[in-house]
């Protein structure tokens, strides 16, 4: 509330003042030179709202008229920097190379200088008056608008857009005027508001040395070395111009915050009150047994699971009801496109959800711990994040696609890889650098006593992954949880990698969560596939099922995406696809999410969301004409 | 045939490399080392590597978006290897460019209209109605409608917005587009339909492509002919159905046996040819055979000298010097 509260006063301050400032002569006001000799340092009265000065004239329309000034130097200057400044930030950050050096360097010259020491030394030699004023504060200000535009052009130049519009032989003044510049505009126009505002402070003090704007014309600037001689005998005089400057700076500098804020895109987001379960689920649940004997071979299952997800148009499901078992050394590979929910079941499960942005809103994950007669299964739903570190690392771990995300640049291998062993086991440091470096020789890094010195950087992207699963395998866990792990790999290291991890599920009997969007990869690597679309699976089965006998349209529809030899031999050189897109996830069609793409789709599709009908003892589609298709 | 619309001629892309200010020198990274190649109108021509390979360079180089270090380069018969800024200009029309980033490569501030718009006007000013009309046109060629006109792109999905790339691209009317992985940013059911749409338009059109992918499956459905490239030069350079069919160099070898496959039993029957370890960094590339140090089948040889190409059949070229390596054994050769 105080935040607008700010605002608006900020904005109808800058309103009134900027008003009265332009309609001055307009107005009812008294003339700010007029001496009334009788009322020196006058106690305001309804003549003169304000009092009056050293002189007896009227301070109310003193701080107008001085506004006036203050405004037109400070708007004029900041306006002329800001063409001058732009345009050789566009230029320099644009060519780069010499025109660069010739735009960019002289502005560090402008910059060594303390800005009001270069305006004393200008003013002095120029003498004073409000359009030598105006000049030296533009040419002050230019770097300040040069640097930034320089910075934004820069991150600009290199995007695909811009190079799109040389490709297309579009002049280059037209590419920095109609595509360069209008992508930068945002901070120009903060630095703007920020400019004026130092202005404005600038133009008072040197008008207050006495080098700014000449008497008797008004400025606070002036106002204030006209009050502070008489400080002690009416303070008053001197609080007013000192208020008007103030509250135009405060209103100024926060409307440039929002001004920031309206061109930041990171808009904000409305968080949950609270992370994990609604508290009385919650309660309710820790009263109950939250474990129960595990069912034979499961090691994990996961049953109805929501999560929603908090965006700035609104919360919604990411995943939708999800159900699906993994058991122990199985590889379940877990497709769909971006949107699908994949990656959020992989996060839901570890608990990695944004904080307070996303959340588990129903369902049950239950997890297998122990052996044989003695195994037990927990519900790991209404586990807080913040009680989950017991499970995270020891029962269950991760790899990401980035292996960059879970590796520190800043730490060796060794280092991290000891740090991660240590909180698993109780063991000394020695034991586990020994540890780190069978470690390293189990997922194939060749010469690992070397590595174990080297940082992140060092190493190639498939040594970075290998080095990430080693991190994510050391506290033995039970589940492995790869989230596009070899997305970001050439086809001949990712090849490596799937090896890695067959090598890996099949002597450490761990399960495998493999979630791609690479059909290939599934078809490499998984045991039993579960597909999904729009946060629901809408198809699961085992790796020949789904491969050889999909049933549901959108898994065909994958399938033949995928270009084959044979659509080479048929004469027709077309690849079968799905027509439309993925739906946004804010407006999803009622029934059946695949319904408006499907080319089987009929009216009864549109009516319900169908259920996950059995087909084989291992097979299941969410589709309700899958026997015909 | 035809006279190539495209010719290259030991193009070399260097990147950095200084002398540095104590006499130490920095070597230059070798981006694209040595590349040569022709390109006939109407001819879909893939290029395959790896990231780091030089694949993207070579297509930016060739169309002096970026500046060639040596190495010639003709189009339609003319040098442009130095060619005027303002004779470039009116040559790009013939030659355009489909990247990879259908987010990126949008101004997010333009409308539709504008963004196909200001390529139409690029081959003169049209009256407003007719400049529209041929938008729509072009829209419609894309699969988009004219309903699309007066909206920004962060109002399409990427499938959407790579078609607005595709319209801009083919707005003035190129003779040649260079294709930078158009589809590994969408996804799978997308992807199929950029693909269909770009075979549909090159066909109509007989515009010539080169189509630059990691993805040998898409390379071999969409070209006629297909370069491998690794660490900056052309390994193996051959007819699609020809190189698919019967690859010689060991990289190639290597990538057709790792490439994924949707056919679960063949992909755990077949005997894959694993490499070992990763590209080296083009700053510091071996000596000789730049894929001697993954490749299976090296022997001393092969650091002596750089790989002359050799060839196998027709158009089928490769750069190993052996050639007794055949199916991934080493067959003893006839006298």
């Amino acid at each position: 509330m105080l935040r607008h509260f700010t605002l608006i006063f900020a904005v109808a301050f800058l309103l009134l003042i900027g008003g009265m400032a332009v309609l001055a002569p307009l107005l009812p006001l008294h003339d700010p030179v007029q001496m009334d000799v009788m009322s020196r340092l006058g106690k305001p009265s309804l003549t003169y709202l304000l009092g009056n000065d050293e002189y007896g004239r009227d301070i109310f329309s003193r701080i107008i008229y001085g506004a006036q000034a203050s405004l037109a130097v400070s708007l004029s200057a900041a306006v002329l920097a800001a063409i001058g400044g732009v345009a050789l930030g566009l230029l320099g950050g644009y060519f780069q190379g010499w025109i660069e050096n010739i735009t960019m360097r002289p502005l560090d010259v402008i910059l060594s200088f303390p800005p009001m020491l270069l305006a004393l030394l200008a003013v002095t030699l120029l003498g004073p008056g409000t359009g030598t004023l105006t000049v030296i504060l533009a040419i002050l200000f230019i770097p300040a608008y040069a640097r930034v535009t320089y910075g934004e052009v820069l991150s600009v130049r290199n995007l695909e857009y811009v190079e799109a519009a040389r490709a297309l032989g579009h002049r280059s003044g037209r590419i920095l005027l109609r595509t360069v510049l209008p992508n930068v505009a945002g901070p120009i126009l903060v630095q703007f508001s920020l400019v004026v505002a130092s202005c404005i402070v600038l133009e008072s003090g040197l008008s207050f040395l006495g080098l700014g704007v000449v008497p008797p014309d008004s400025s606070w600037g002036l106002m204030i070395r006209g009050a502070r001689p008489y400080m002690h005998m009416e303070p008053l005089g001197l609080l007013w111009p000192c208020l008007a400057l103030v509250f135009t700076v405060f209103s100024i500098n926060r409307l440039c915050d929002f001004l920031r804020d309206m061109f930041d895109p990171k808009a904000s987001v409305a968080a949950f009150t609270l992370p994990g379960m609604l508290a009385g689920q919650r309660l309710s649940r820790t009263a109950h047994a939250m474990s129960r004997k595990a069912e034979p071979d499961s090691l994990l299952q996961i049953r109805d699971l929501t999560t929603e997800i908090s965006t700035p148009r609104g919360p919604i499901r990411a995943i939708d009801g999800v159900t699906l078992q993994v058991r122990r050394g199985e590889a379940v590979a877990l497709v769909g496109e971006s949107g699908s929910g994949k990656s959020m079941t992989g996060l839901s499960v570890m608990k990695l959800l944004p904080r307070r942005i996303g959340r588990i809103a129903s369902g049950e994950i239950w997890y297998s711990r122990g052996e044989g007669e003695n195994a037990r299964a927990i519900d790991l739903a209404p586990v807080p994040a913040s009680h989950f570190r017991a499970y995270r690392g020891r029962d269950m771990g991760m790899v990401f696609q980035e292996p960059m995300a879970c590796l520190n640049p800043v730490y060796t291998i060794g280092y991290q890889l000891v740090e991660a062993i240590t909180v698993h086991n109780n063991v000394s440091k020695a034991k586990a650098e020994e540890m780190a470096l069978a470690e390293l020789k189990r997922v194939g890094i060749p010469d690992p006593e070397r590595r174990l010195r080297e940082y992140p950087h060092q190493l190639s992207g498939g040594m970075r992954q290998r080095v990430a699963i080693a991190i994510a395998l050391c506290g033995q866990p039970n589940l492995l949880i790869a989230d596009e792990p070899t997305t970001a790999l050439d086809v001949t290291v990712q090849a490596q990698i799937l090896e890695l991890l067959e090598d890996i599920r099949r002597t450490s009997n761990i399960g495998l969560i493999f979630i791609t969007h690479n059909l290939g990869v599934v078809a490499e690597i998984a045991d039993r596939v579960v597909v999904m679309y729009c946060g629901q699976v809408v198809e699961e089965g085992s790796v020949e099922e789904i491969f050889y006998s999909p049933r549901h349209p959108y898994t065909r529809g994958l399938l033949a995406s995928v270009p084959k030899p044979e659509d080479l031999n048929s004469g027709e050189k077309r690849l079968a696809s799905i027509p439309g897109t993925v739906p946004s996830p804010l407006a999803l069609p009622p029934g059946c999410r695949f319904a408006p793409r499907c080319s089987y789709s009929t009216e009864a599709c549109s009516v319900a969301v169908p259920e996950l009908e059995v087909v084989t003892e291992s097979q299941a589609a969410r589709c309700i004409r899958w026997k015909e298709i | 045939m035809k006279d190539p619309i495209v010719e290259i001629d030991n193009l070399q892309k260097h990147y950095g490399g200084s002398k540095g200010f104590f006499g130490r020198v920095r070597k230059p990274v070798k981006a694209v080392d040595g590349v040569s190649f022709t390109i006939h109108p109407g001819e879909v021509v893939g290029l395959v590597g790896e990231s780091g390979s030089g694949k993207s360079t070579v297509g930016r180089t060739l169309l002096r978006l970026h500046e060639p270090t040596a190495g010639k380069i003709r189009f339609d018969g003319e040098d442009i290897t130095h060619a005027t800024p303002q004779r470039m200009r009116a040559l790009r029309r013939d030659m355009q460019i489909i990247f990879q980033d259908p987010y990126s490569s949008l101004n997010p501030r333009t409308r539709v209209i504008d963004i196909v718009g200001e390529a139409l006007d690029l081959l003169g000013p049209l009256p407003k109605a007719e400049r529209s009309e041929r938008v729509v046109q072009l829209l419609e060629q894309v699969g988009l409608t004219g309903d699309h006109l007066r909206r920004f792109p962060h109002e399409f999905s990427g499938g959407q917005r790579q078609r607005l790339c595709i319209a801009r691209a083919l707005a003035v009317r190129p003779r040649f587009v260079v294709a930078d992985e158009p589809v590994a940013a969408l996804d799978v059911s997308i992807q199929a339909q950029i693909m269909n749409l770009l075979v549909d338009l090159q066909r109509e059109i007989g515009i010539a492509m080169l189509f630059i992918s990691h993805d040998l499956g898409l390379v071999e459905f969409i070209a006629d002919r297909v370069m491998v490239m690794y660490l900056g030069r052309v390994v193996e350079m051959a007819p699609a159905r020809e190189l698919y069919a019967n690859p010689r160099h060991p990289y190639t070898r290597a990538l057709l046996s790792t490439a994924p496959t949707v056919d679960p039993r063949a992909a755990r029957a077949r005997k894959r040819e694993l490499l070992q370890g990763e590209p080296p960094s083009p700053a510091n590339p071996p000596s000789g055979c730049t894929f001697r140090t993954r490749c299976p089948f090296a022997v001393d040889a092969c650091a002596v000298e750089r790989p002359a190409y050799r060839q196998v059949g027709a158009g089928h070229f490769h750069a190993c010097i052996r050639d007794d390596v055949a199916g991934g054994q080493v067959v003893p050769q006839v006298a």
